[in-house]
């Protein structure tokens, strides 16, 4: 396997991420948390130098229980905030981790002689660059940062696949969850302290706000097509994937930025799931507008045959041809809508004469009535 | 094995008292509830009713006060305890199916870290033939009506087949239809030997579906059978001069000095 | 030591300071904090856009790009949520990360460039990019926007204490959140180049959350939100520039959060110094009779006379905790604690009166 090949490296790395981002913001997304991972993302800066700080190290587990545990702190301390009823969630939120991260930077600015850690980079990532820090296990050579989101890539799915009912149940009423004993409150945490973790494993690779794209936008996508929560995962999953490679290719073909261009990517399923979704998408609105058009304009043609039903002129207007000239229908249109009645039962056709059903006068009854309601009603609301 | 406390009671509160923000919500709350009853807990907005359940169920603290269901703890008794909370307490959008919901009911009895299994799923199917969903069993949640997702909610609890169930508002919101039939519904439960406490909004039909009342505006005002509790001077206790019924109960002759609802001398806020 | 270029910066910083206060006000009081910070991010993608289009550090291209994607992030984020029903914190997660996302692949683009490495100062401000030509062009933006808030100050008042009210009365209140929001908008890319994109949210939210605890009324509270800002920017430049290399907003933002912080503490009513005070206050101020009273009472509203109180309860009655009183008359032999009832909700000692006790308390004449 030619693991020491660049693209490999960098694909599986972006890869990592993606799966972690997608399983991990799944459950945020459906819990309302989504900005909580932008929070995390930015206070982990604090945590990696103080880290650093107080050990010297750079990268390990020391750096990457410090960063989480800055990361838990932020979400912790802006819920407490607004909790003392000082002000609400989301100015707790703004207060708590641009403070923690403006704190971060400015430690990483007095001491850049001795911590190498370029901030742009702890902000962008550079995934170009994970095979420059490698480590030989069996004898292949493999990127540090990928084998530890290939670690913390276990833990989530070990994490999520023995808490899956618990953190559902969670996610959709805490009231019972707590009720039946399955203490949500700590299934939140333990979700926030593994966005924690994954988030810093991934500033190396792609950086931390890059990283939020991945963890919040495959499973927006998600949200708008599956209807089950495995199925919202599944496929943030196969859409954070799929932008890895996308976003490579056109990394590679325009010259750019990997990570950024990954993180772009994201947009893209986004995109198709606005544009393609049976439920919230906009294909699927016009499909039931016309649908809601159609029914309309069957209604109109009932009640025009209830009207001339019995009348000396039935002949005349109860014919396809009536409904162009009289009701001013295109020809096409008219044969559609005909159509569409004859399908339902609600008129049948004898040559070019028109009839309704029994079916279609009850429905012309029932039509007539509701327009009576509502031109009582609005008599009314004119005299009152 | 902890000595049974007050085990004839399926509800045992004393002295509880929950403060929010160093002020009290509830104080020195003592309320006993039989076994076999259906009860309406009453009261004006901000009187601490869906606080009450949520203390006794213990997803809110307590500065003073304990509870015993059945005799036991809590912790004990989750298994004989089901709880249905107000409906907008959750959001319908989820992506969850009728069936997911009640199963997750069932989730307590699953236990930790296990997958409910066939005869769970069975279980939840005749709990929704119960309320009349069972066609309803793979439809998303987020294309019910009020009226459905109360019902959800109903054969979630059901499902469990716990000896007391907590209801908070059941019957807010629901048309006339579904309204009966949840009555229907927790009265079969009572005829079935079971406790049934309901937190209800709707004073005019506390004496057609109850059997047990209380009475509360942070404090219990009154408590026992309905018709015993159900009177003017009680009601007048709990509400102030909030209330345009007081003056007209028992009959339409005792029109007397019936207060509009303006805030009286007990109103508190929500 | 005043050199030319601090007090430069130090005026531009305190008007950056004060507009942000200003609109950022009305983001916390309407509770879109975090639309600040989207707007922020997604600056970035039209900062290098300007840069790009105009072929190198034209000012006004760069701001005009960035006000242009800020505006239209903030436009994203309504069609997610109206449109296709995305829930507000997910939308917003969205499109920060979406825009950022593409500034970042713009930024690769245009370090190819001469002259870009100045762009990456709009990541976390630079006191130095500040030049003094760009002061008067400042001013006047900050005019027109402070002017447009003064102009529709009821309406922008109404929209965001009572919007069904606003709606009432035949106000056009999306019109009016648009117009609020390029306002914001506005504010927000005038202070890109001295706090940067990621902090500049703080700009927007910590003065007006420290002059929410100091003032009640929107006006007061705009009004100090805009002097707070003046401070913490004109602190926060002052500072940076003593050092070397050192950016500027960081030290902005963490004067800002340090006055925020200040303010929490020790504003008097909501300040939790305050909160302390007052408790500590009603606490000192009970009485061993008022207890003692009170115990008594409520064994009699229970028609127990060994009834025993559980403190919990007694603390919610006198409204202040009476535990030292309450050890305080134990010592005295006045009351002794019950028998636990146990397992317990809430951690509760229980209390009864002695003998002694109650005859202390009928004892009116007898010295403490």
């Amino acid at each position: 396997m030619m693991l020491d090949s660049l693209d490999l490296m960098i694909l599986s790395t972006g890869a990592l991420v993606a799966v972690s981002g997608a399983m991990l913001g799944t459950f945020l997304v459906l819990r309302g948390q989504a900005m909580s991972g932008d929070a995390i993302s930015h206070a982990i800066v604090l945590g990696i130098v103080l880290a650093w700080m107080l050990t010297g190290a750079r990268a390990g587990p020391v750096v990457v229980l410090g960063a989480a545990l800055a990361g838990m702190a932020a979400v912790l301390l802006a819920q407490a905030l607004s909790r003392s009823g000082l002000m609400g969630q989301d100015a707790a939120t703004g207060l708590v981790f641009p403070a923690m991260f403006a704190l971060g930077v400015l430690l990483i600015n007095l001491n850049a002689r001795n911590l190498h850690l370029d901030i742009d980079t702890v902000l962008l990532g550079e995934i170009g660059f994970v095979w420059l820090d490698t480590v030989t296990i069996f004898g292949l050579e493999w990127p540090v940062a990928g084998v530890t989101l290939a670690v913390v890539g276990l833990l989530n799915a070990g994490f999520l696949l023995i808490f899956w009912k618990e953190q559902k149940i969670a996610a959709f009423d805490s009231g019972l969850a707590a009720a039946l004993g399955f203490r949500p409150h700590v299934m939140g945490l333990g979700l926030l302290a593994l966005t924690a973790v994954t988030a810093v494993a991934s500033f190396d690779a792609v950086g931390v706000v890059l990283f939020l794209a991945f963890l919040i936008v495959p499973a927006v996508t998600g949200q708008l097509v599956a209807a089950s929560v495995g199925g919202i995962m599944v496929l943030a999953m196969l859409s954070g994937v799929v932008s890895v490679g996308a976003g490579y290719a056109a990394a590679l073909t325009w010259d750019v930025s990997i990570g950024g261009a990954m993180a772009v990517a994201t947009a893209g399923g986004l995109v198709l799931a606005l544009v393609l979704s049976p439920r919230s998408g906009v294909v699927a609105a016009l499909i039931r507008r016309r649908a809601i058009r159609l029914e309309a304009l069957v209604a109109t043609l009932l009640t025009h045959l209830a009207a001339h039903e019995n009348t000396p002129r039935q002949a005349e207007e109860c014919s396809t041809g009536a409904l162009v000239e009289h009701l001013g229908w295109e020809k096409g249109a008219a044969q559609t809508v005909v159509l569409a009645a004859l399908d339902r039962g609600v008129i049948a056709r004898a040559n070019e004469e028109l009839a309704l059903t029994e079916a279609g006068r009850a429905l012309a009854r029932a039509a007539a009535a509701r327009t009576d309601r509502r031109r009582l009603f609005a008599a009314q609301r004119g005299d009152g | 094995m902890p000595d049974l406390h007050e085990p004839q009671f399926a509800c045992h509160v004393e002295d509880l008292t929950v403060s929010y923000r160093e002020r009290p919500v509830l104080w020195d709350i003592d309320l006993d509830i039989p076994p076999g009853v259906m009860a309406a807990i009453v009261g004006p907005n901000g009187a601490g009713k869906s606080t009450l359940i949520k203390a006794v169920l213990g997803l809110v603290t307590p500065v003073a006060g304990h509870v015993r269901v059945f005799g036991l703890p809590v912790t004990q008794a989750r298994r004989r305890i089901a709880y249905v909370p107000q409906r907008q307490s959750v959001d319908w959008d989820f992506p969850a199916t009728v069936r997911d919901v009640v199963l997750m009911g069932l989730y307590g009895q699953v236990g930790w870290f296990r997958r409910p299994g066939r005869a769970h799923k069975a279980r939840a199917t005749a709990a929704l033939e119960q309320v009349g969903m069972q066609d309803y069993a793979n439809r998303p949640i987020s294309q019910l009506s009020g009226g459905q997702q109360q019902r959800v909610f109903i054969a979630r609890a059901l499902v469990q087949e716990a000896d007391l169930l907590f209801l908070d508002e059941p019957m807010a919101g629901v048309d006339a239809v579904t309204e009966a039939a949840i009555v229907a519904l927790l009265k079969a439960q009572r005829d079935a030997g079971r406790t049934v406490v309901v937190v209800h909004h709707d004073l005019q039909t506390v004496d057609r579906y109850f059997d047990w009342l209380v009475m509360l505006n942070q404090r219990i005002i009154a408590q026992g059978p309905v018709a015993q509790v159900y009177t003017e001077d009680n009601l007048r206790s709990a509400y102030g001069g909030q209330l345009a019924l007081i003056g007209s109960l028992g009959n339409a002759g005792d029109a007397a000095s019936t207060p509009t609802a303006t805030a009286g001398a007990g109103a508190q806020d929500a | 030591m005043l050199n030319p270029t601090l007090i430069t910066v130090i005026l531009a910083a305190s008007m950056i300071g004060a507009l942000a206060g200003v609109l950022g006000s009305f983001l916390v009081l309407r509770g879109q904090s975090l639309l600040g910070d989207v707007i922020s991010h997604a600056a970035l993608p039209g900062v290098v856009g300007g840069f790009l289009a105009s072929g190198g550090r034209g000012f006004v291209a760069i701001l005009a790009g960035a006000l242009i994607s800020g505006a239209l992030a903030g436009l994203v984020v309504q069609l997610l949520r109206r449109g296709a029903g995305v829930k507000a914190d997910a939308a917003l997660g969205t499109v920060l990360s979406l825009f950022f996302a593409a500034g970042v692949v713009l930024l690769s683009v245009a370090q190819l460039r001469s002259g870009a490495a100045g762009l990456t100062v709009f990541l976390f401000g630079q006191a130095a990019s500040v030049l003094r030509a760009d002061l008067m062009p400042m001013a006047l933006v900050a005019g027109l926007v402070l002017g447009g808030v003064v102009l529709l100050w009821k309406e922008f008042h109404l929209i965001s204490f009572d919007r069904e009210a606003a709606q009432a009365q035949g106000l056009p209140v999306s019109l009016l959140e648009t117009v609020l929001t390029v306002l914001i908008a506005v504010a927000i890319v005038l202070g890109l180049a001295l706090a940067g994109v990621v902090l500049m949210v703080a700009m927007l939210i910590a003065p007006a959350v420290a002059a929410r605890q100091w003032v009640r009324g929107l006006m007061p509270m705009v009004l100090l939100a805009a002097v707070f800002g003046i401070l913490a920017g004109a602190a926060g430049a002052v500072i940076s520039a003593q050092g070397h290399g050192v950016a500027t907003g960081p030290v902005m933002v963490l004067c800002a959060t340090a006055l925020t912080a200040v303010s929490l503490l020790l504003a008097p009513e909501r300040g939790i110094v305050a909160r302390w005070t007052r408790q500590r206050r009603a606490r000192r101020s009970l009485h061993g009779r008022q207890v003692l009273a009170a115990l008594q009472g409520l064994s009699q509203a229970h028609d127990d006379p060994s009834y025993a109180s559980a403190e919990g309860m007694l603390n919610a009655y006198l409204g202040a905790s009476s535990q030292p009183v309450l050890d305080r008359l134990k010592g005295r032999g006045f009351i002794r604690q019950a028998a636990k009832m146990e397992p317990e909700l809430g951690k509760d000692r229980r209390w009864e009166l002695t003998d002694a006790g109650v005859l202390h308390l009928e004892n009116k004449d007898e010295t403490q």
